[in-house]
């Protein structure tokens, strides 16, 4: 069985190769089948490793490993996987609600023309995931984490014939520039510091050594500015709100239940390193805790349906990294699983509204632009006529405003908790408050989507109807995890065992030891569990006093200074623009004009002195060089028009400038010897 | 004379290329009244023969001596290096078949050139002596000008033959005087001789003066800042086969010679790998400002460009920077990541020259706005692009990611941390400029209906070809290793 | 001042004398005959440091060859012969500052270096270890040489040559 793990990436990777290289000819049947298939069989396989390996006594600290051929020799880094219980349940997460999104999108995409690609795409995309969550080193890892990006970009301008869209992509390509340049050097400065790259073997060394900060804060900090990047934390989430445009399954599978949480996963497998460098820790938790407020107000006023979500996401993130940095890695992936649930469920079930809207618009021969058919202003009672979309979102939005039993309440329940426990009040504030506003926001999304009457139009709303059981039938699968998933976690306070933290803690403190439980504090956890239900339902109840009779009464607030500022994300896009962007291509113009035009003005001011000297004979060239070649091609009879016009000046100045050049070298060289 | 005898056995590759020199040359005379496209074929023909027999000549184990009196080392750099060079000319030559500005050309000399630059690039590359060095850097480069002018109607190409004359001779002869300075200093052209007499006694300030010089006579070839002044100018002026012949076969060989005469001739090997430099003058200060200036300047003035070729001519600027931090490293691990990024820099390179000759031969233009709409016209050729381009920008799962990883890794190890560092940021600044191609040819929308385009079947084996070592070479690790380990038996050190 | 050095500094004056006529003079014929003074000067060199070879193949080759060469193709060019060049002086500051620097950089170099210098003894005749070198020791650059000289030939002819075929 063990042999059989490279099976798991590789069966989407071959399923990308055949519907990228031939799917054309395949027609759109076999196209689906190829990709739902392999991802299935992939889900199949980790089930297999999960109930044979994981499920018995002691199946926790259970450890898969295969290495496959001699990858780096001389790094010593192999092409090895490893699935340990933390890489476990991420392969879970990754490949079962993945075919869920695989089977939903075969509905979704039923009518677009890139039917195949999209699919191809979306099975490499699961190959490099897969690669990411099973890598057993940072270079594979790394490897997973770039080919994740790359599909995400395709993915993201999949549409690319739209201008935002092909804009999108190529933002969240160059903000990822910048988080993946911090990768790297964590990698290069990691195996500078322990000489492996293999996570056990550096993890191991770390515990065994007890380091601490030092190298140990910089590669934390260098890895968590890549985290950052891939998991859109402040000041790098900015692409991920705009990656909104790619197809809503994209959005779904890439940008809310797995690729964005990548960095969450990165932290929690170096954890042992992370509980060694407390300054990297501190900033992952303060980073991660102002994400999930910043992100929390500006979804407050959006008004399109899957920016509401993209910045949710953002915000959510931005917990799982304060549950990490807080130290409560088992948290934080327990959120992740969660969240995975209810915001593919949301994300789907707006993909599903956005279906059904364009078609009623369609089907009633209107031709409004696409942002129209996302904004939540033209919707509303979609209840009535997509029963199944709105109640699972409805289950969904429930589970992720924190109610109790569903599942976001134990994990984000559990991230306050330990925020609170360990001490970090202020942080512990600002979360607590990013919660009332996920309640309000996500109530409002409710309310103005499916509750009160369509706004539409009659023309459209005739048309309106659910979408096909293909991409229902996920929703209901997800809504039940929505309700279900929590179970895995349920605290010590509430007669749970923490099963998934026990389950996750050998993988996380893979080498190390586990820091020692805190004295439990029931009364005080119950209070604060109490407060939180009570934060949520706040949310909620102020989001239906609001909406519930004026859905779209925000418009009304288009005079306030704060409105604006939320609803254009406090113009951090624009601030961006205004100073790295154009700071980079100012500088570039600067540099290039050194190396260009400095020489071009020599040679202007060398041209009117020429012109001034110059013979009036019209035979005459300007200078030693057109007259030295003018000489050799007269006397070998050529035409020597051909060479006139060569701008002779620039060379002379470009000797000179080289000519200095050196000079200046040789000082350096003096001076540095 | 025995010894030249016993020689010439190891220097087949050579010999099968000038071989080769002759039979075009007279075929080329004897075909004269033939038509064009026949007299094309049998040229291309011939010399393709000739490549083919040199290439697979230049494989297997290299022999470890040294060749003709001490001229040329049989070592594993030149061993890896031959095959190289042998592979970059067959791929211009199939290239120039498909380019639209030599359509209807004679062939006779360009094919004459290119066999003769190719086994000048080889002794280049084998050179450890230094008037090997000059004759065989001079050969290329009086081959080279030739090959940019090759198109003696069109007055650019003349332009930029003139300039890249002018430059070659400034550069040249700064390089000449410079060898004759330290002819002056040792008394011995050998560089093994040079590295014992410079070990022997230090040389003083006149060593600072003679680094300077040989580095500029080296910078031209590599372009490398301040070096770099004809290479926008050339590429754009010479027809696009031969510029990426320049982008490729004259760099590497540029820092072939870059490592025989820094790490052989003024610097000598340490333990575990490491070269300290000898003579009294630390010069890794030297390459470091050129690596870090060449790196800086090419990516941010490729920024601004909107014609593909010039785009291409800083980014073969800015590569050199970052293959320079390999030759910063002073350590045999530098060595392996020059050459390995060298091979990798080939398929890359010279891939996204064929997507420019193949957009060319449809649109007529290199400029950057010739290139939008290609998604509808060409999805292969654009997915191909992306892939070159990803490649070139070091992201994995491409292979140009194992190029830059060595090379920043080597400097890692040598204590050079902050400079992989610059290297690191530097490839976030090109990730702009590449990215910009790659959205104008599938966003931006063509003028008009464009009709599809249709490759050759030389064109789709040619992509297949260049493509496939960017894609799976990620897998080849090892492989990679074993030729730089190759790479790194230097003559002295086997 | 010995007779040698007054030969040497004789020779000097003539050589920096001509060239810079060639440089700076106008009318093309004069330019060529300033440059045989030149080349000549070269050859009084190479006498000097005891190259009797070379100092022979200087003034047969480039004085007896090429030069002749170009004056007759001056000659026989006549719209050639009376054209006046005139030479625009470019960046006449930047230029003297740097080749001001270049020139004491130089000069403190030649002053500070203790050059190899080779063993003075009695000239001989150079010609024949000359010969024995090129085709022993140096075979291969004398053959790489012969390449390189073929090529260039081959490039000369072709840059210059007007299209024959379509």
């Amino acid at each position: 069985m063990n042999s059989l793990l490279w099976l798991i990436p590789a069966i989407p990777g071959l399923g990308a190769a055949v519907n990228g290289l031939f799917g054309r000819h395949l027609g759109k049947r076999a196209s689906a089948a190829i990709a739902c298939g392999s991802v299935a069989a992939s889900f199949l396989l980790a089930l297999g490793f999960f109930f044979t390996r994981f499920l018995a006594e002691g199946g926790a600290s259970a450890r898969v490993e295969q290495s496959l051929f001699e990858w780096i020799p001389s790094m010593g880094v192999e092409w090895a996987y490893r699935l340990d219980s933390l890489s476990m349940v991420m392969t879970l997460v990754v490949t079962g609600i993945g075919l869920l999104i695989h089977i939903y999108s075969v509905g979704y995409m039923s009518h677009d023309g890139g039917f195949s690609r999209f699919f191809a795409y979306l099975n490499l995309f699961t190959f490099f995931m897969l690669n990411l969550v099973l890598g057993a080193n940072m270079l594979l890892l790394f490897i997973g984490w770039e080919g994740v990006g790359l599909c995400s970009y395709l993915l993201i301008g999949f549409w690319f014939e739209r201008p935002a869209a092909a804009q999108a992509g190529k933002k969240a390509f160059i903000v990822n520039r910048i988080g993946d340049a911090g990768f790297i050097l964590a990698v290069f400065l990691t195996f500078v510091t322990f000489g492996t790259l293999d996570f056990y073997g550096v993890m191991g060394e770390i515990a065994s050594a007890d380091m601490q900060g030092g190298v140990l804060t910089a590669i934390g900090v260098l890895l968590f500015v890549g985290a950052a990047g891939k998991s859109a934390q402040i000041p790098l989430y900015v692409w991920l709100p705009d990656a909104m445009e790619g197809p809503t399954p994209v959005s779904a599978l890439i940008h809310a239940a797995t690729m964005v949480t990548a960095g969450v996963y990165m932290v929690a497998r170096s954890g042992v390193l992370f509980s060694h460098a407390p300054a990297a820790l501190a900033l992952v938790a303060t980073v991660g805790a102002l994400t999930a407020i910043f992100a929390a107000t500006i979804a407050l006023f959006q008004t399109d349906i899957k920016k509401v979500l993209a910045y949710s996401t953002v915000s959510q993130l931005g917990y799982m990294f304060l549950g990490a940095g807080v130290g409560a890695f088992a948290a934080a992936i327990f959120h992740l699983m969660t969240h995975a649930f209810f915001k593919a469920c949301l994300f789907l079930g707006s993909g599903s509204v956005i279906h059904a809207m364009e078609h009623a618009e369609h089907a009633s021969g209107g031709h409004r632009h696409y942002t129209e058919m996302q904004d939540m202003r033209n919707m509303g009672g979609l209840l009535r006529h997509m029963p199944r979309t709105g109640w699972t979102f409805i289950v969904a939005t429930i589970a992720i405003a924190g109610i109790p039993p569903l599942a976001g309440f134990f994990s984000k329940d559990e991230i306050l908790w330990k925020t609170f426990e360990h001490g970090h009040f202020v942080l512990w504030g600002i979360a607590a408050a990013a919660a009332v506003m996920t309640a309000f926001y996500m109530s409002r999304q409710v309310i103005m989507t499916f509750l009160g009457d369509f706004r539409g139009g009659a023309a459209m709303e005739k048309h309106l109807h659910e979408s096909a059981p293909s991409m229902t039938v996920p929703l209901v699968i997800l809504a039940a995890g929505s309700v279900v998933a929590g179970f895995v976690g349920v605290p010590s306070a509430l007669g749970g065992s923490y099963r998934l933290h026990t389950f996750l803690e050998p993988a996380i403190y893979a080498g190390g030891q586990a820091p020692p439980a805190m004295p439990h504090n029931y009364a005080l956890e119950y209070a604060l569990m109490a407060l939180s239900v009570a934060l949520a339902a706040a949310g909620i109840w102020f989001a239906w006093r609001r909406y519930r009779n004026a859905p779209t009464r925000d418009a009304s607030l288009a005079g306030s200074g704060a409105y604006r500022l939320l609803l254009n994300k406090y113009y951090v896009d624009e601030i961006y623009d205004a100073t790295a962007v154009n700071g980079t291509l100012r500088g570039g113009e600067g540099l290039y004009r050194l190396d260009q035009r400095v020489v071009d003005g020599a040679v202007n001011g060398s041209a009117r002195v020429t012109m001034l000297s110059a013979d009036l004979s019209d035979l005459s060239d300007r200078n030693v060089v057109d007259r030295a070649v003018n000489l050799v091609a007269e006397i070998l009879g050529a035409a020597s028009t051909r060479f006139r016009r060569l701008q002779s000046g620039l060379f002379q100045s470009y000797a000179l400038l080289m000519l200095l050049a050196v000079v200046l070298l040789a000082g350096a060289l003096v001076l540095w010897s | 004379m025995s010894d030249a005898l016993a020689s010439l056995g190891r220097f087949l590759p050579e010999l099968l290329l000038m071989g080769a020199l002759a039979v075009v040359i007279v075929a080329d005379l004897a075909t004269q009244a033939w038509s064009l496209a026949r007299s094309r074929n049998l040229l291309v023909g011939l010399t393709l023969a000739g490549l083919g027999a040199a290439f697979v000549a230049s494989l297997g184990e290299p022999g470890g001596g040294s060749l003709f009196a001490s001229m040329i080392a049989d070592d594993g750099l030149l061993g890896v290096l031959r095959p190289l060079f042998a592979l970059t000319a067959i791929f211009t030559l199939l290239f120039s078949l498909r380019a639209k500005e030599l359509d209807g050309a004679r062939m006779g000399e360009m094919v004459a050139l290119l066999l003769t630059v190719t086994a000048a690039l080889m002794w280049m590359a084998g050179s450890v002596n230094l008037v090997m060095i000059y004759l065989s850097l001079e050969t290329v480069s009086v081959a080279s000008y030739i090959m940019v002018g090759y198109r003696s109607s069109d007055r650019l190409s003349n332009e930029a033959s003139l300039k890249y004359i002018l430059f070659g001779a400034v550069s040249t002869g700064v390089m000449l005087f410079g060898l004759s300075l330290l002819y002056g200093l040792t008394g011995t052209l050998d560089l093994y001789g040079v590295r014992a007499a410079l070990a022997a006694e230090d040389a003083g300030p006149a060593l600072i003066l003679v680094l300077l010089l040989v580095a500029g006579g080296i910078g031209f070839k590599i372009a490398a800042v301040p070096f770099h002044f004809w290479c926008p100018d050339v590429y754009t002026g010479a027809s696009t086969p031969v510029t990426a012949f320049l982008s490729v076969g004259p760099k590497a060989a540029g820092f072939a010679v870059l490592i025989r005469f820094f790490y052989s001739g003024i610097a000598q090997p340490g333990a575990d790998g490491t070269f300290a430099a000898v003579g009294g003058v630390d010069w890794q200060g030297l390459i470091i400002v050129l690596a870090v200036v060449t790196m800086t300047l090419g990516n941010v003035a490729a920024l601004l460009q909107t014609n593909m070729k010039r785009l291409l001519a800083y980014s073969s600027i800015a590569h050199a920077g970052t293959i320079l931090i390999g030759a910063a490293a002073l350590s045999s691990e530098g060595i392996g990541a020059i050459v390995t990024y060298l091979v990798i820099y080939l398929f890359m390179n010279l891939g996204a020259f064929l997507v420019v000759i193949l957009v060319h031969r449809v649109t007529g233009t290199f400029e950057l706005e010739g290139y939008a709409g290609f998604w509808k016209r060409s999805p292969l050729l654009t997915v191909a692009m992306g892939i070159f381009l990803f490649s070139l920008m070091g992201i994995p799962p491409f292979a140009g990611f194992f190029a830059k990883l060595y090379v920043f890794a080597a400097a890692v190890e040598a204590e050079l941390g902050w400079l992989a560092v610059v290297g690191v940021l530097n490839s976030a600044v090109a990730a702009f400029y590449y990215i910009k191609v790659l959205r104008i040819m599938a966003v931006d929308p063509g003028d008009g209906e464009l009709p599809a385009l249709r490759f050759s079947r030389l064109d789709g084996a040619l992509l297949l070809a260049l493509v496939t070592p960017n894609v799976v070479g990620i897998l080849f690790g090892g492989a990679l290793e074993q030729i730089s380990e190759i790479a790194q038996r230097l003559l002295d050190l086997a | 001042m010995t007779a040698a050095q007054v030969v040497f500094y004789g020779a000097c004056l003539v050589m920096l004398g001509s060239a810079l006529y060639v440089v700076l003079g106008r009318n093309l014929v004069h330019c060529a005959f300033a440059l045989v003074a030149t080349l000549v000067g070269v050859a009084a060199f190479y006498v000097f440091l005891g190259a009797d070879f070379l100092a022979g193949a200087q003034v047969l080759i480039y004085v007896g060859g090429i030069l002749t060469l170009l004056l007759f193709g001056v000659m026989l060019t006549n719209r050639i012969y009376d054209l006046k060049i005139s030479t625009g002086a470019v960046q006449v500051f930047p230029g003297a500052v740097a080749a001001g620097l270049v020139f004491a950089v130089l000069v403190w170099i030649i002053r500070s270096v203790d050059w190899n210098a080779m063993d003075t003894g009695a000239p001989g005749p150079t010609s024949e270890p000359l010969g024995k070198l090129l085709i022993g020791d140096y075979l291969l650059p004398f053959e790489i040489a012969s390449v390189l000289l073929l090529i260039a030939l081959m490039g000369a002819a072709m840059l210059v040559r007007r299209r024959t075929r379509p």
